[in-house]
């Protein structure tokens, strides 16, 4: 049996760890068009930061994949998928026979299409090898500009400003940051955590231009409101799509991601997709999204492993929107549907906020800011979907519940003891 | 592998786990140096009421632990003893909180400004081989024990119980 995988960050890496457990005689084919082992992809912005290097966020080190037999193939790009013959065609031509595949191919970063956005000094931020070479152009750059107010440009803002950076800027289109996470007070306290280090935010506002100067190279860029901002290099964090054009190429069906039945199995047999790459159901909300969260490409990894390996196991609808954070000295924690319900509870004290949000007396959303201490009980209780005793959901919104109050339920449940 | 099993019935509230894990963490490991140190020695176990009784409550260890898939940084890992741990791993703890946040007990502590997920490790363990919370227990509500599946059964009978009446 050879099973291969083309992906080789958290689904990838956590399948062919799975399969090797289950199954030790497997051949395992391991394959990335980044070079190295796995590396930590959220940690990127530490490499911007120049905290860290590359080896300094791995994931995997290269004896792993020695320990469990898993055949590495880095730096090398899949061009095509032949379901019918079960063969993988990579770039350069060789063509690799699989019994079965998991398809982990992530997303990438959607492209800006503004007048001058293809300059080199004009960046994504997704790879090891993009923050490598931000680290390198921000020495010499008196002013960065980043685009998006979601999490990875804010991370990138905060490493830019870190690396050294005097003047770094940051366009945000909606009226405040973390629009998907946050509301409008618990963003505040997280701005001032970034404006407390000189970070500058410009909203209601988008890139329209860059503008370069006598030698061609960035100098400045335009925002769509006409004002002009200076800008040694750019950080565009619009978001990102998934990487479903194999899959697509190959006759599988695609919706916003790659689609999966229960089994993590796309519509083309003995083909599986793991990752940000497929759309999975909210559990909370019901909505078809596209799945992007680390957390949740490990745990679809590792079903998808038992799956591969012939272990059946169903993947149910995850939380979709669980996200914490810290750039500066206020932690922030959001989990679920945060802008929904048909009840809410807001606590603000000195640095610290906390807002629940209940529909039908259940637990469908939260924000954490300042203080994160036993967000996991809140979490368990957005997953369980139960309705709440009012006791219980007194404890709640005094900030006071703890693991105790639900031990019963948690026990009841199958793999956490 | 041995677990930290709690009797609810025997415990007390007296908090002696809490300041034993504390001073097991500590660099002078005794109660008199502990609380002289800079850096005040932080416990990783919690005294807790669910209705009318007390609970301790630490890392379960869990067999498929939510903060190992959540940690990104992959230093929340599976030790070869079976411990879940983010000391020791792949990849370093940068306080990212995702272990927090998905912490069913909530028994993983964020130290803000260290950056850094407190938890338990074990790592308090003397000659007699038992975590230093359950030799701190006064009444033997703490326990260290190998968990069978009869016991198990046993303990969710208990928690039934205790569920009626808290949550």
């Amino acid at each position: 049996m050879h099973i291969a995988i083309i992906g080789n960050s958290a689904a990838g890496l956590t399948a062919a760890r799975t399969i090797r457990k289950i199954k030790p005689s497997a051949g395992i084919t391991v394959i990335s068009d980044e070079s190295g082992p796995a590396y930590a992809r959220c940690l990127i912005p530490e490499i911007l930061a120049g905290v860290r290097d590359i080896p300094g966020i791995g994931y995997a080190t290269q004896q792993f994949y020695q320990d469990y037999d898993i055949n590495l193939r880095s730096g090398i790009k899949v061009s095509s998928i032949n379901a019918v013959n079960h063969k993988l065609k990579l770039e350069g031509g060789q063509v690799i026979k699989y019994d079965r595949l998991l398809v982990a191919t992530g997303a990438s970063p959607v492209q800006p299409g503004w007048p001058g956005s293809d300059l080199p000094s004009v960046f994504t931020l997704r790879t090891a090898s993009q923050a490598v070479m931000i680290r390198k152009m921000a020495i010499d750059c008196a002013s960065a500009v980043v685009e998006g107010g979601g999490l990875v440009s804010l991370k990138a803002a905060y490493a830019l400003k870190k690396r050294g950076v005097k003047d770094v800027a940051v366009i945000v289109r909606s009226p405040h940051i973390l629009m998907k996470q946050l509301d409008r007070d618990s963003a505040g306290l997280v701005e001032n955590d970034l404006t407390s280090v000189g970070i500058k935010f410009y909203y209601g506002t988008g890139l329209a231009a860059a503008i370069q100067g006598p030698r061609g190279e960035l100098q400045s860029v335009e925002l769509e409101d006409g004002r002009q901002l200076p800008a040694g290099l750019v950080v565009i964090g619009k978001g990102v799509q998934p990487n479903s054009e194999l899959i697509r190429n190959a006759g599988g069906k695609i919706n916003r991601g790659i689609l999966v039945n229960e089994y993590l199995e796309t519509s083309l047999p003995g083909i599986y997709a793991a990752g940000d790459c497929i759309e999975v159901t909210d559990s909370v909300t019901g909505a078809q999204v596209v799945s992007g969260l680390w957390t949740l490409a490990v745990e679809q990894g590792r079903i998808a492993g038992c799956n591969l390996a012939g272990q059946a196991r169903k993947y149910p609808p995850p939380l979709t929107r669980l996200n914490s954070a810290q750039f500066g000295s206020v932690p922030f924690v959001s989990v679920g549907d945060v802008q929904g319900g048909d009840e809410l509870a807001v606590y603000q004290g000195a640095g610290v906020y906390r807002k629940l949000c209940f529909r039908d007396n259940r637990l469908t959303g939260f924000i954490m800011a300042g203080l994160v201490d036993r967000a996991g009980v809140y979490t368990s209780l957005v997953k369980q979907a139960k309705k709440l005793s009012a006791p219980l959901k007194d404890r709640l919104i005094n900030g006071k519940v703890t693991g105790a109050d639900i031990l019963p339920i948690l026990t009841r449940q199958g793999g956490i003891q | 592998m041995k677990e930290v099993l709690i009797n609810a019935e025997r415990c007390l509230g007296c908090r002696s786990c809490e300041i034993a894990c504390a001073v097991a963490h500590s660099d002078s490991k005794n109660l008199l140096g502990a609380v002289g140190e800079t850096d005040i020695p932080i416990k990783r176990i919690f005294v807790h009421q669910a209705g009318k009784r007390n609970i301790a409550l630490s890392c379960r260890h869990c067999e498929e632990a939510p903060c190992i898939d959540a940690c990104i940084a992959g230093a929340m890992h599976r030790t070869a003893d079976g411990l879940v741990d983010n000391t020791g791993g792949t990849g370093e703890c940068s306080g990212c909180w995702m272990c927090v946040m998905v912490c069913p007990y909530g028994v993983i502590r964020s130290e803000i400004d260290r950056r850094l997920a407190l938890k338990c490790d074990r790592k308090c363990m003397d000659e007699s081989a038992e975590p230093a919370c359950v030799r701190a227990c006064p009444t033997r509500a703490l326990k260290f024990v190998v968990v069978d599946e009869f016991s198990r059964d046993r303990r969710q009978r208990f928690l039934d119980a205790i569920g009626n009446e808290s949550v």
